[in-house]
């Protein structure tokens, strides 16, 4: 009886005991983060190593521009090199991490070039520092010296796709307008450019005032708007010859704001005719037009989607200009800015989800963003005036013109992340306006 | 008692004399400024009225001197050194202000010749001589110091200063078979001492880690014990009827007791870790060691990824590099998983240090980790 007792009074213990264990955990440590930091990651390029006898300022070159397009995205920081513990002295050498944790660079770039003096080849692998693993494999492009900033470039995008798991836009080009003179004497000609400034080309000559060039999705072609015959024209250039003929030939008829559609064969753009501006679309190859809309207000500045199946455009059909989104194939459109001020400008980003713009609200202009729905609007910028945005080709970055007060005022390009973040000037040897990113080559 | 007469009166004289001398009833006016005035007639004053003339242009006015202009240059003073010619203009650059566009010419391809093979690894770092983990210490004897050094004697060798090698009785007779005699040797010593600091340093590079508390018995066994106590009794069934009456009772208890065990305890305790929970501020410390370190691109794809990753850590806090693992994704594409998982990596791996701070004794509790990363809050919006 005795025993039955103990027995039972254990099992007793152990009934009000088992609640206690059963608020323990049962299974791995759970735990759910949800701050994080928001900053530049470290990162380190030591020079790349020369693998022959004259590469050895061009394995310098080729590394700094690496990580100037980088840094430049505001998401990296470099460690500078006079911190480095290790020396990459050896493409093939196994990488000490230890030393580069030592200095807290989370990602490393090793790199080495060769050149023969017609063929230069440059090879790179990126690290994980802190996981001791590659990110990828090791990579190596071939080309001739004159070539040399494309191939960091090219280094350069596969490094940040790698780290950032998106494509990057270093080498792409830019098509703009390049402007010399006083305000009220001011030349304006085409010229188009690397995404970093470098390499400037002229397109056009300083007979005719020129506008809002358009680059097609492959980067041979531009379109423009030209005041060459007294009346503005969409006119195409061949950016391969440097060869231009008028899009739209109506005697009489304004056309402007041209802009190609991703097949690269339509082209939309307003026409004006009387005192009314529609937006149009062109098949390229036949010639053939449609009116896609018949609105007695302005509808200017259109802009297709990246699929190509909607378009969004402006107009002041409310009475004031407001954004509108409506089928590629012209008809019913939607109002999706609401907000204060005057809306212009919109032009669909190239991952799809957004839509950046420029704004006039109480005297200020701003570079904006906002869902393809209108929702979410962002204001990246505000200056006195900012105008004309254009997407990097990651749809990550957005470039713009910057127009200074005042009689010496002038206008230059900039830069700002989608975050917000790292405002930049590019630099142009002069002036520049109206900038359209071309896509990766 | 006319103490405030006299003072009165006093006062009283004071202010009459300073009336009388004073200079209250002096009659001098006050000095006056005056202003010498002209007196003008009435003709003279409306001659002053009249509005002025406005001048009259003249003619034209001189010129005005000009420099004159010296036909020869003074001449310059002779040096007496030869005068070096000044250094030629550079020829500057001919630019043209208005260049006729060229042909933009196609900017040389790279191409991608191939991809590298995979490097070599890493040497692997080689290990120190010290132990990992110092045993307890064995106290060094100390040496003796004498003439000759003498070496280690054998371990049963009794002290002599003879040394005597151990003789035993053989088996065989033998006519030389000595006595049997015990081992001596001389005690062991040396020439000199050698002291610690003079060795080579052999300190561990860590010491016995504190012993924990003994973990809490597993509540398993009493159910096989209690399943196999009715059986004991059962091997004498028929000793005598009564105690087959209490085996019946005991046997139905003890199936009482065996389901009751069962039910308290189910629940996972017994496959979950033993030991007892990690406080709250232990799991936020925890967090935020990780958090600190988790860079979030906000303006990237993977900013819309919530990612699980999974690891195991070691008794010093340290993760096991080779487990972490991604447990479960949720939003975005491939990439964008894949460089959510790389980010959380990074930042558990980049804090943890020499370990992270964790209680030792609840090492079953966090010797596995589930950690989830949301950036949902951070997102740009």
């Amino acid at each position: 009886m005795k025993q039955v007792v103990a027995m039972l009074l254990t099992v007793l213990g152990m009934a009000v005991s088992a609640p206690m264990v059963a608020m323990a955990q049962s299974g791995p440590l759970r735990i759910e983060i949800t701050e994080g930091v928001v900053e530049p990651l470290p990162y380190a390029v030591p020079d790349f190593v020369a693998e022959s006898a004259g590469a050895q300022q061009l394995a310098q070159q080729i590394a700094r521009v690496v990580a100037e397009d980088l840094t430049g995205t505001g998401l990296f920081r470099e460690v500078p090199r006079e911190a480095h513990i290790s020396q990459i002295t050896s493409f093939g050498s196994p990488v000490q991490f230890a030393d580069w944790k030592a200095i807290n660079a989370q990602a490393l770039v090793t790199g080495a070039v060769s050149s023969d003096g017609n063929r230069v080849i440059v090879k790179f692998r990126v690290w994980d520092v802190f996981a001791g693993t590659e990110l990828g494999q090791g990579m190596q492009f071939a080309g001739t010296p004159d070539g040399w900033r494309r191939m960091a470039h090219k280094v350069a995008d596969q490094v940040y796709s790698r780290i950032t798991g998106e494509s990057g836009y270093f080498d792409s080009r830019v098509v703009f307008v390049s402007e010399s003179g006083p305000k009220d004497q001011r030349v304006k000609r085409l010229a188009v450019m690397d995404y970093d400034g470098a390499n400037v080309q002229f397109l056009t000559g300083s007979n005719a005032l020129v506008l809002a060039p358009r680059f097609s999705d492959d980067g041979q072609r531009v379109l423009y708007t030209s005041y060459e015959t007294g009346m503005p024209r969409v006119h195409v250039l061949e950016v391969g010859t440097v060869q231009s003929r008028i899009l739209q030939g109506q005697d009489g008829v304004m056309s402007f704001a041209p802009r190609f559609a991703p097949n690269g064969q339509t082209v939309v753009y307003s026409l004006t005719q009387g005192s009314n501006t529609d937006i149009w679309a062109m098949d390229i190859g036949s010639g053939g037009v449609r009116q896609l809309t018949s609105a007695p207000s302005i509808e200017t500045a259109p802009s297709y989607s990246p699929d190509g199946s909607q378009i969004v455009f402006e107009s002041d059909r409310s009475g004031t200009q407001q954004l509108y989104v409506m089928s590629a194939s012209g008809g019913e459109a939607r109002r999706i800015s609401f907000g204060q001020g005057r809306y212009s400008t919109p032009v669909w980003s190239p991952r799809g989800d957004m839509i950046a713009f420029t704004k006039q609200n109480a005297g200020r202009f701003h570079i904006g963003v906002m869902r393809t729905d209108g929702s979410e609007e962002r204001l990246l910028t505000a200056s006195f005036l900012d105008e004309g945005p254009t997407w990097a080709p990651n749809g990550r970055v957005i470039m713009f013109a910057r127009e200074t007060q005042g009689a010496q005022g002038s206008s230059s390009l900039y830069t700002v992340d989608i975050s917000g973040r790292n405002l930049k000037r590019v630099r142009t040897p002069e002036g520049a306006s109206d900038p359209s990113w071309g896509a990766l080559q | 008692m006319h103490t405030g007469h006299y003072i009165s009166g006093g006062a009283h004289g004071i202010l009459i004399l300073w009336a009388l001398f004073g200079g209250m009833f002096r009659s001098d006016p006050p000095e006056v400024q005056v202003a010498e005035v002209s007196v003008i007639s009435e003709a003279q004053f409306a001659a002053m009225m009249q509005p002025q003339a406005a001048p009259q242009l003249g003619a034209e006015p001189a010129a005005l001197p000009q420099p004159q202009i010296e036909e020869q240059p003074p001449e310059p003073p002779v040096q007496d050194a030869q005068p070096t010619p000044p250094p030629e203009p550079a020829e500057p650059e001919v630019s043209d202000p208005d260049p006729a566009p060229q042909p933009v010419l196609p900017q040389p391809e790279p191409e991608v010749v191939e991809t590298l093979p995979q490097p070599p690894a890493p040497e692997p770092v080689p290990e120190v001589e010290a132990p990992e983990v110092a045993l307890r210490p064995i106290p060094r004897p100390a040496p003796r110091v004498a003439p000759e050094a003498v070496p280690e004697p054998a371990p049963d060798a009794e002290v002599a200063p003879e040394v005597q090698e151990t003789v035993e009785r053989s088996e065989t007779p033998d006519v030389t078979d000595a006595e049997e005699q015990q081992a001596t040797a001389p005690e062991a010593a040396t020439t000199e001492i050698v002291t610690e600091a003079e060795e080579p340093a052999r300190a561990p590079s860590a010491s016995v880690r504190p012993q924990v508390r003994p973990n809490r018995p597993a509540p398993t066994p009493p159910q096989t014990e209690t399943a196999e106590a009715p059986s004991e009794p059962a091997s004498a069934p028929e000793a005598s009827p009564p105690a087959q009456e209490d085996t019946a009772a005991a046997d139905a208890t003890a199936s009482a007791i065996a389901g009751a065990l069962e039910e308290a305890l189910s629940g996972g305790a017994t496959d979950g870790p033993s030991g007892p929970p990690l406080t709250q501020g232990e799991t936020d410390g925890f967090r935020i060691a990780v958090q600190d370190c988790w860079v979030v691109d906000v303006g990237s794809q993977a900013a819309n990824v919530t990612v699980t990753v999974g690891f195991d850590m070691d008794r010093s806090g340290r993760v096991v590099s080779s487990s972490l693992r991604m447990l479960a994704a949720e939003g975005g594409s491939g990439s964008a998983v894949e460089t959510a998982f790389q980010a959380a990596r990074r930042a558990i791996l980049r804090c943890q240090g020499d370990g992270y701070n964790l209680p030792p004794e609840k090492f079953d509790q966090w010797k596995t980790v589930e950690m989830t990363f949301n950036p949902e809050s951070m997102r740009i919006r």
